[in-house]
């Protein structure tokens, strides 16, 4: 009956979204069937789409895969945005000072060095939190914008590239960038580190007492304590590892993408990223696949834009309806199980 | 000398004035939601929303009081949507909250450019007129900073001593108080704690369109894509600041908006610094102003916990 009910209301739930989707394609004047042959033809079309959609992926799930950690800690990080900036910086600022050391030593010191600054920038919020109950939400947006400025501020002054007039770093050295794995896709080792990623956070998480404990303050922060389990040090934890991966994704859109810090490098990856870790229900396997399927989501919308006028904007309504009508869906469907449990309780 | 100080002072208040109404009415409006237990973040997306209707219904009418309208309703239907599902559904409110601000973002920008294109130069609106109180506003100094406002500024004047009077010196008040701290016990001597609920968070949606529609019909006069650009979230720091007291979120309304007004005046003097310098100092000072709250902010009990009347 209940996986009857299931199906029942996922089958209500797309119906929702793809007469949403019809309809606001009509009312912009394109024609349906173009545009959502369009759609598909950006992600399946060619082989391009494609690897397309996995290099759109790939800071989705680090980011997602550290929203997710949050979420299970109970540190609400709605700030991955600017820890994917804070990262690119700190990947821009290595690159720059050590061009000349070979790769092997490189990439992993830009990657840890974006770890890092991307998980102070989660942690302040964190002890804010953990420490005085300062609502990490208002403080992990309020980040974002400092974030999102900061790099403003620098492309424009001290990591300013001399030659060009644009707001913009200078090049990177060649030895931080992350080798493209299927010439001439964009596609790039960043996808395959992001996967390593979710593997060790599904090992930290569930199969390590570290990632127990920080799964038990999530669940119950007053019994953790109780237990003997310090809510403040898994909360710290949680918000540096949350942040980290942000930042992670941030060293990936720099050292495998663009080659330069540019104030746009993240067209809300991190808020995305919210999204993603929702869907995938915060788990690293879900994630990876709610990733590529926001991924494809983009990727298709793109096209679309492209080929009959429909704003890419539409990918917006659509991830927000998606979210609202799985949180109705998500209530009304666990509301009986509710009740027995209380029963036995 | 000292005549080029008042000026200088004077536009800094007004600028204040005006950078604080849309914070206060915002926060006004949030703090009816939060007193009932409902904690909105969806604050940024109904903002947006009355901001963008405000302006639409404006430009294709030419009239201000249906832009203002259309704002406040816009606004409603958001909250509404939010208090839908987190009363009725019990979903995670604040997820709600962002989903619909997600949602939101997307929609006002894809009706933007389903009315304009892609045109460069963008339409302007009509602008709500400076009213001047009579006599008052010859006052010297005084007269042009509190007496030559637009309407918005009475109204939120006057809707924070309406909201002062309610929360603290009627029943309803004592009512609303109660179903923040304590929905069960509410329920039990006979309230209605899902339609007081339901009443805060359509107050809410009011006051978080109107403060959309100043945005666009008395600060900026024109629309554009995530106008509200984090004013919904630092009105939820308003709130906190205030302590959920009328009075008290006017007064944190003020302060942020004195940083902001600053950060214009020191923007215009032209330093050779670029401006993100000046643009995220409001984010700053609205952290800075959080760690004020330290120890000082008392939630109510219930604030965002869905109400199961069966559950004992």
């Amino acid at each position: 009956m209940k996986y009857l009910n299931n199906i029942l209301s996922i089958t209500i739930i797309i119906l929702i979204i793809v007469l949403v989707t019809i309809g606001l394609i009509s009312a912009i004047g394109s024609d349906v069937t173009k545009a959502i042959t369009g759609f598909f033809w950006g992600i399946f079309g060619s082989f391009y789409g494609l690897s397309e959609v996995l290099v759109r992926a790939t800071p989705l799930i680090l980011a997602g895969l550290g929203v997710a950690i949050g979420f299970r800690t109970g540190f609400f990080n709605i700030g991955a945005e600017g820890q994917i900036y804070m990262g690119a910086i700190a990947a821009t600022v290595i690159g720059l000072e050590f061009p000349n050391l070979p790769p092997f030593i490189l990439i992993p010191l830009v990657i840890l060095g974006g770890f890092l600054l991307g998980g102070f920038w989660a942690v302040i919020p964190g002890f804010l939190k953990a420490r005085f109950g300062l609502s990490e939400i208002i403080n992990t947006i309020m980040f974002n914008y400092i974030a999102i400025n900061i790099v403003g501020i620098l492309v424009r002054t001290s990591l300013k590239d001399p030659n060009y007039p644009l707001p913009m770093s200078p090049e990177l050295p060649e030895n931080m960038y992350l080798q493209q794995l299927l010439y001439p896709t964009r596609l790039h080792i960043g996808f395959i580190i992001a996967l390593v990623a979710s593997l060790l956070i599904y090992v930290l998480m569930w199969k390590m007492v570290a990632g127990f404990k920080m799964r038990a303050v999530g669940l119950n922060p007053r019994g953790s304590k109780c237990s003997g389990i310090s809510v403040y040090k898994n909360i710290l934890l949680a918000s540096l590892i949350s942040g980290g991966l942000a930042g992670v994704a941030g060293v990936s859109e720099i050292a495998g993408l663009h080659y330069r810090l540019l104030e746009g490098i993240s067209p809300g990856f991190g808020y995305i990223a919210i999204i993603v870790a929702l869907l995938g229900r915060n788990h690293p396997v879900g994630v990876v696949f709610a990733a590529i399927g926001i991924a494809a989501l983009q990727v298709g919308s793109i096209t679309m834009q492209v080929q009959s006028g429909v704003p890419t904007s539409i990918s917006w309504i659509i991830m927000g309806l998606l979210v609202l009508l799985i949180l109705a869906r998500r209530t009304v469907s666990s509301v009986n199980s509710d009740q027995k449990e209380e029963a036995t309780l | 000398m000292i005549a080029d100080f008042f000026v200088g002072l004077e536009a800094f208040i007004s600028a204040t004035i005006r950078m604080a109404i849309p914070l206060a009415l915002a926060g006004l409006g949030e703090t009816y939601s939060e007193k009932s237990g409902i904690l909105n973040i969806g604050l940024e997306g109904i903002m947006l929303c009355g901001a963008f209707f405000s302006f639409i219904v404006a430009f294709l009418t030419n009239s201000l009081a249906m832009g203002i309208t259309a704002g406040i309703l816009g606004g409603m239907i958001i909250s509404s949507i939010h208090s839908f599902i987190s009363i009725k559904y019990k979903a995670d409110q604040t997820i709600t909250g962002l989903a619909l601000n997600f949602f939101v973002a997307g929609l006002t920008s894809y009706l933007f450019l389903l009315f304009f294109g892609k045109s460069t130069n963008l339409p302007e609106c009509l602008m709500v007129p400076v009213i001047n109180i009579p006599f008052l506003w010859k006052i010297p100094f005084f007269g042009p900073v509190l007496f030559q406002q637009d309407g918005y500024v009475y109204f939120t004047l006057f809707a924070v001593i309406i909201t002062w009077i309610l929360f603290y010196r009627t029943e309803w008040g004592v009512n609303l108080h109660a179903v923040g701290e304590s929905p069960k016990a509410a329920d039990s001597v006979g309230l209605n704690v899902i339609r007081i609920r339901y009443i805060s968070a359509m107050v809410n949606g009011f006051f978080g369109g109107l403060a959309g529609s100043y945005l666009t019909l008395a600060l900026l006069g024109f629309f554009m894509e995530n106008i509200t650009s984090g004013r919904g979230y630092i009105a939820l720091v308003v709130v906190i600041l205030g302590r959920r007291n009328p009075l008290g979120v006017l007064l944190a309304s003020l302060l942020i908006g004195s940083a902001n007004a600053l950060q214009f005046q020191i923007q215009v003097k032209g330093l050779a610094v670029p401006s993100q310098v000046f643009i995220m100092f409001p984010y700053i000072i609205t952290v800075v102003v959080l760690l004020f709250s330290i120890g000082k902010s008392h939630d109510p009990s219930s604030l965002g916990i869905p109400f199961t009347r069966s559950k004992r």
